[in-house]
Parts: structure tokens; C-alpha cells; sequence
């Protein structure tokens, strides 16, 4: 239950306690960097120095770290065999022409591309990773009011956010009920027994919606919604690692400009 | 007599296409009082509740607050559900918004308090339920009891005249169960009306000051609670079991013990009533003495200290911040609940004791000794230690 997992960790990570914006500033720019770059070791660099940073200051398990950077990984890592296969170049190192209208090579431009994009794919998966482990929603909820998204869609978001954890309460209890009623022990039962999880899901969450109105009725709902509207302030210590992390990362980019592998 | 704040007039009330829940009921709450509302499931106690703050609306008959019958236009409803805060029983229903503080700011706000007015509130009654420092918590981080707590105090911050608890304790381990009642008990030193539904008949004999027995949507009989539950007919007819104190005092007075017209209401009681008996073929030591601290007024580190001065003394904890301040200052607490019954226990054995409490608990404490020692001839000093650091 992987949501459940990010947000547990969010909330108790190191970095909770600082300034959301330098946060948000560290992973959304070194997306853009990992982007601009045009050479490999840029965007290996930036992985490094968030990875350091989510196990070192946020002190994330790095367990739980490699099992979330693993999933994505595999993804990229079969993507970036296709685009090795597929691109051409002109010092072949293998070729196969399997069909007429198919060939299959392996180039020096190609395997200097495919390892290009892998180190792009972990550089941008790290920063994502770096701001979905060190800011927990509840904090994005304050950013997305300041920056002025629409009240109605903060407010549906704060109630999506509480009724998933309820809901994903109510499916694991039912689904542990089925198990041990031994309700997926063979595929049609399977498909059966899923079919009730998601009927009785359904069912909840429309019981849920009727009790969370009769809540909010209850306390007086007239269309609003409090924020925690607290400001973790920007500290001179964090602002001085994101400068220097910015800067280095920045300049790595322009060193490094159109380095390849081969 | 003080007045009454909520009355039902001959109310009845059908679900739609479904049984008759409700078949004709009056009554009347006054200020200041507690009621536990008692039956078995399904008896319609959940449906009159939510009669209370205007959730549901009688089919007939009458509900009045403050002697004006209540209506059901919206501006009307808003007013009615400020003054009675309503607890569901889940916890998990009640709370709506994604953090702690967001939660509780949640009626304050919709009331259209300013931010700084919103913010008072909310600390004043997170600091009530004892849940200072969770602002920033997630609901699903808490434990059952600390989400019944984010509840009570996101009704607590619209400062209701009357609090309604549906089942208040179920659901909650027996210690979470007794703080939760020991901060009913609190709330309603305070002034505050408390109706709570419940089938827990030995949690409501002791707490209320009225109970009413229902059943099949009707009431079977209201009254004090000895009398309420003591009658096995009624008890009986209502599902539910008599409290083992009135059942032990019924054995006793069968055997010739001497019990008074007031049944016991608790173990002192109880304790009281079975020494007397023994009175005569012994002679009981000097009472001890009960000492009282209020740790809002006190330097916590001198607590220990003053403990640790005095070997024997038993200490007590009572109320949420005493006994936080009990765990940050590691003072060994012997009682968590019935801590003044349990203390003047210990006084009748010559033994001393302390209590750490705050607030308006502190007077409590006083009276409670006071009306003990009147009834009982058994006269225990009680001691208000003020600053013990500042005058060593």
C-alpha cells in the first residue's frame, strides 16, 4: 500500500520542520536541470547529492528508498533497452535484421543515448522521490492555497486525501475478512470474491460521504475550510544548502555539457 | 433547581419505509446535569440523540432548547448545533479535515471567527482534551482513544452549552474509557450539560446524575441511577445487567448488613458501609491526609522532589495535563482513575497521599472529601499544596 507508505514516511522524515518552499525549490529545479542537461554525469550528480540528502537529513530508511527507486527503475531500464535496440549510429557494434522492415542494432550513439536518458530518468525520479518523501501533503495543501489555487479544489483535495485513508482502512479490513474465508483460493474465486471487495468499497465510500456531511453539518458547515496557515519560516541554514546545491548542480550542467559514456 | 435547557414533548419518529424508532418520549435535562441515556442496541438511543442538535426532526411532538421549540431552518439549525456538540460514536466519521488542527478549526471557522479568534479556540481545546502538540498530525497517525480526543475537542472549540456522546467509551481500551469519563467529568464541573447513550451499565451507575432506561423506543424509567437501575424488572426489561455494586449492596442488606437509603455508588461506599459493620469489634486509626496540588500553579520539578521528602504518600493523577505533567517530571503515579475515592481509601487506613490535578478539579477534590466526611462522621484533612519549590 504504497500511498499509504510515501505519506507515513512524509510525516515523520527530518526535513519536515523545514521551509516548504525551499523544498519544493530543491526537487521541481533539479528536475529542470536534470532536463536541461546534455551530457549524463549532471543528472547522476543531482541523484547523488538528493539521494544523500533523503537518507542522510531525512533520514530515510534506505531500505523503504530502494524498494520505491527499484519499481521505477525497472520501467526505464526496459525502455531504455528498446531505444538501445532501435536508434541507429554509425559505429555498429551488433546488428540483426529480423524482418524486412526491422533491424535491430547496437551502436555507440545508441548506447551512449540510452544511458543518457537512464541517468536523466534516475535524476528526475530522485527529486520527485526527494519531495514526495520530505513534504507530506498536508504541507502542499498551505502551497497550493498561497499560490492560489481555487479554494474548492484545496477543499476537495483535504477531503480526498482523509476519506483515501479511511476508505483503504475499510478495503484491507474487508479483503483480510476474505482471506480468511479463503476467498481467493482459486481464479473464479477470485474474480468473485474481487467483485464484493469493490462492491462493499463502493458501498463504504458512499456511507462515508453520507456521515461526512452529516459531520460537517453537525459543526456548522457554511463553505469553509480551516488551513493550518503556519509559515515554517525560511531558515538561513537550509537556504544556504539549496544556493549551494543549486550552484553546484548548475555547474555541473555546463561542465559537463555533452559528455558521453563510449 | 436550575433550568432546563433541552425537553422532549411526546416526540416520535419513523425512518422511511422502517420501523417506528421512537414511540412518544418525554423528557427534560437541566443545566449542569449528566444523563446517561441507557439500553440495548437498537433500542433508538442513537436516533434520539440526533434528535438533540436537530439532525433528525420529530414526525411529531415537540423538542425544545431553552424552553423554545427548536426549528429547522438553516440559520435556526446553525445556532441549535453551536450549542449542542454532537460526538459520533466512530471517531473516524467525525473527522473531516487532514490534520489535527485543521480538524478542530473546523467549526470555529465555519462560525466566521477571525483567524487569531480561531486559533485561541482551537489551542484552548486541544489543550482541554490534553492533545497539545498534535496540531500537525495526520488522523490516521492516531490511536483510537487520540482520535476520540481530535472529536471531542473539534465539538469542544465551538464552546457548546450541552455535549452529546453517542456510546463515548466504545471502542476504547479500560484506561482510555476511564481518562475519557474523568474528562466528562471535568467538562461538566465547568458548567456543561452532558448527555452520553451508552449499554455500559457499570460506567453510567456510578458517572450520571439521572439515568434513563430505553427501550423499543420507549422509556422504561427515569430516575437516579441506584433507583433507575436497581429495580431488576426494569433492568431486565431493558436488556442490560444490574451494576455489581447495587447487586453486591441488595446481597448485603439481605444479610443483615446496615445499608444505608443512599445505595453505593462506589467502592468507598461500599467499603464504608462494610466497616461500619465492623466498627464495633475494632478501632480504626487516625485518618491520614489528602494533599492537592495544582500543576498549572506549581513549579513542576518541585513535585518530585516533595514526593521524594515524603516516603509513603501515594501519588494520584487526575485529569489529562496532571497527568502529563506526572509523566515529564517521572513522578511513580499509583492512581490513574477514582483517584479521590481511591485517596480517601487510603486516608481511612492512616495513610497520606497526593493528588495532582488543575483547574476547577482542585475544588472538586475539597467538596468531595467535605460530603464524605459529613455522611460518614470520618472528617480527612485536605491540603492544598501551593509552590512547595517557593517556599523551600
Amino acid at each position: 500500500m504504497f500511498e499509504e507508505l510515501l505519506e507515513d514516511v512524509a510525516q515523520t522524515n527530518g526535513l519536515r520542520e523545514t521551509s516548504t518552499w525551499l523544498k519544493l525549490a530543491a526537487g521541481l529545479s533539479a528536475i529542470v536541470l536534470c532536463l536541461l542537461s546534455t551530457g549524463y554525469a549532471a543528472p547522476l550528480f543531482i541523484a547523488l547529492i538528493l539521494s544523500a540528502a533523503i537518507l542522510v537529513l531525512a533520514r530515510v530508511d534506505p531500505r523503504t528508498y530502494a524498494e520505491l527507486f527499484l519499481v521505477p527503475l525497472w520501467f526505464a531500464l526496459m525502455s531504455v533497452a528498446v531505444i538501445v535496440l532501435i536508434s541507429g549510429g554509425e559505429h555498429v557494434f551488433w546488428s540483426w535484421d529480423p524482418l524486412p522492415f526491422l533491424s535491430l542494432s547496437v551502436t555507440r550513439e545508441s548506447i551512449n543515448y540510452g544511458f543518457f536518458v537512464l541517468c536523466r530518468v534516475i535524476g528526475g525520479m530522485s527529486a520527485l522521490l526527494f519531495i514526495a518523501l520530505t513534504t507530506p501533503m498536508t504541507d502542499l495543501f498551505v502551497v497550493m492555497r498561497k499560490v492560489r489555487v481555487p479554494d474548492f479544489v484545496i477543499d476537495l483535495a483535504m477531503i480526498i486525501y482523509r476519506t483515501i485513508f479511511f476508505l483503504m482502512d475499510q478495503v484491507r479490513q474487508v479483503y483480510h475478512a476474505q482471506v480468511m474465508r479463503l476467498g481467493y483460493s482459486g481464479w473464479k474465486e477470485s474474480v468473485h470474491t474481487f467483485s464484493m471487495l469493490c462492491g462493499s468499497a463502493f458501498i463504504a465510500s458512499w456511507d462515508a460521504g453520507d456521515d461526512l456531511v452529516r459531520a460537517m453539518d453537525a459543526r456548522c458547515y457554511d463553505g469553509k475550510f480551516a488551513l493550518l496557515g503556519e509559515n515554517r519560516p525560511v531558515e538561513l541554514r537550509p537556504l544556504a544548502a539549496l544556493a549551494l546545491f543549486l550552484v553546484a548542480a548548475s555547474a555541473a550542467v555546463v561542465a559537463t555539457q555533452g559528455m558521453t559514456l563510449l | 433547581m436550575s433550568s432546563i435547557v433541552l425537553e422532549a414533548r411526546d416526540i416520535r419518529y419513523r425512518y422511511p419505509r422502517g420501523q417506528e424508532a421512537i414511540k412518544g418520549i418525554s423528557f427534560h435535562f437541566r443545566r449542569g446535569e449528566k444523563i446517561a441515556l441507557v439500553g440495548p442496541n437498537g433500542a433508538g438511543k442513537s436516533t434520539l440523540l440526533q434528535m438533540f442538535n436537530g439532525m433528525l426532526r420529530p414526525d411529531s411532538g415537540m423538542m425544545l432548547f431553552d424552553n423554545k421549540p427548536m426549528e429547522y431552518d438553516r440559520a435556526s439549525l446553525r445556532e441549535l448545533r453551536r450549542k449542542v456538540g454532537f460526538v459520533l460514536q466512530n471517531p473516524d466519521r467525525q473527522i473531516i479535515a487532514p490534520t489535527v488542527y485543521q480538524d478542530v478549526a473546523f467549526g470555529p471557522t465555519n462560525l466566521g471567527y477571525s483567524e487569531a479568534e480561531v486559533k485561541e479556540a482551537v489551542t484552548t481545546a486541544l489543550r482541554h482534551a490534553g492533545l497539545s502538540g498534535f496540531e500537525r498530525r495526520t488522523p490516521h497517525q492516531l490511536s483510537g482513544g487520540e482520535k476520540k480526543r481530535v472529536a471531542i475537542a473539534g465539538v469542544l472549540a465551538m464552546d457548546p452549552d450541552v455535549l452529546v456522546f453517542d456510546e463515548p467509551t466504545s471502542g476504547l481500551d479500560p484506561s482510555g474509557s476511564e481518562d475519557l469519563m474523568e474528562l466528562l467529568e471535568e467538562l461538566n464541573h465547568e458548567g456543561k450539560t452532558i448527555v452520553i447513550s451508552t449499554h455500559d451499565v457499570e460506567l453510567a451507575y456510578p458517572w450520571a446524575d439521572r439515568a434513563i432506561l430505553l427501550a423499543d423506543g420507549q422509556i422504561i424509567k427515569e430516575d437516579v441511577p441506584d433507583v433507575a437501575f436497581g429495580n431488576t424488572r426494569f433492568v431486565r426489561m431493558a436488556q442490560l445487567s444490574v451494576p455489581t455494586l447495587l447487586e453486591l449492596s441488595a446481597e448485603l442488606e439481605k444479610r443483615g448488613f446496615a445499608v444505608p437509603g443512599r445505595k453505593p455508588r462506589s467502592v468507598l461506599d461500599m467499603v464504608r458501609i462494610i466497616e461500619d459493620h465492623a466498627r464495633e469489634t475494632r478501632c480504626p486509626p487516625s485518618p491520614g491526609t489528602i494533599t492537592v496540588c495544582n500543576v498549572d500553579k506549581t513549579e513542576p520539578a518541585a513535585v518530585p522532589l516533595w514526593v521524594q521528602a515524603r516516603p509513603g504518600v501515594a501519588v494520584g493523577a487526575m485529569g489529562t495535563r496532571a497527568k502529563q505533567c506526572a509523566a515529564t517530571e517521572q513522578v511513580a503515579v499509583e492512581f490513574t482513575y477514582g483517584v479521590i475515592d481511591k485517596c480517601i481509601l487510603r486516608a481511612l487506613r492512616g495513610k497520606d497521599s497526593l493528588i495532582l490535578t488543575n483547574g476547577s478539579m482542585v475544588s472538586r477534590v475539597a467538596e468531595r472529601v467535605e460530603a464524605y466526611g459529613k455522611e460518614s462522621g470520618n472528617a480527612i484533612a485536605v491540603v492544598l499544596l501551593e509552590n512547595p519549590g517557593r517556599q523551600s
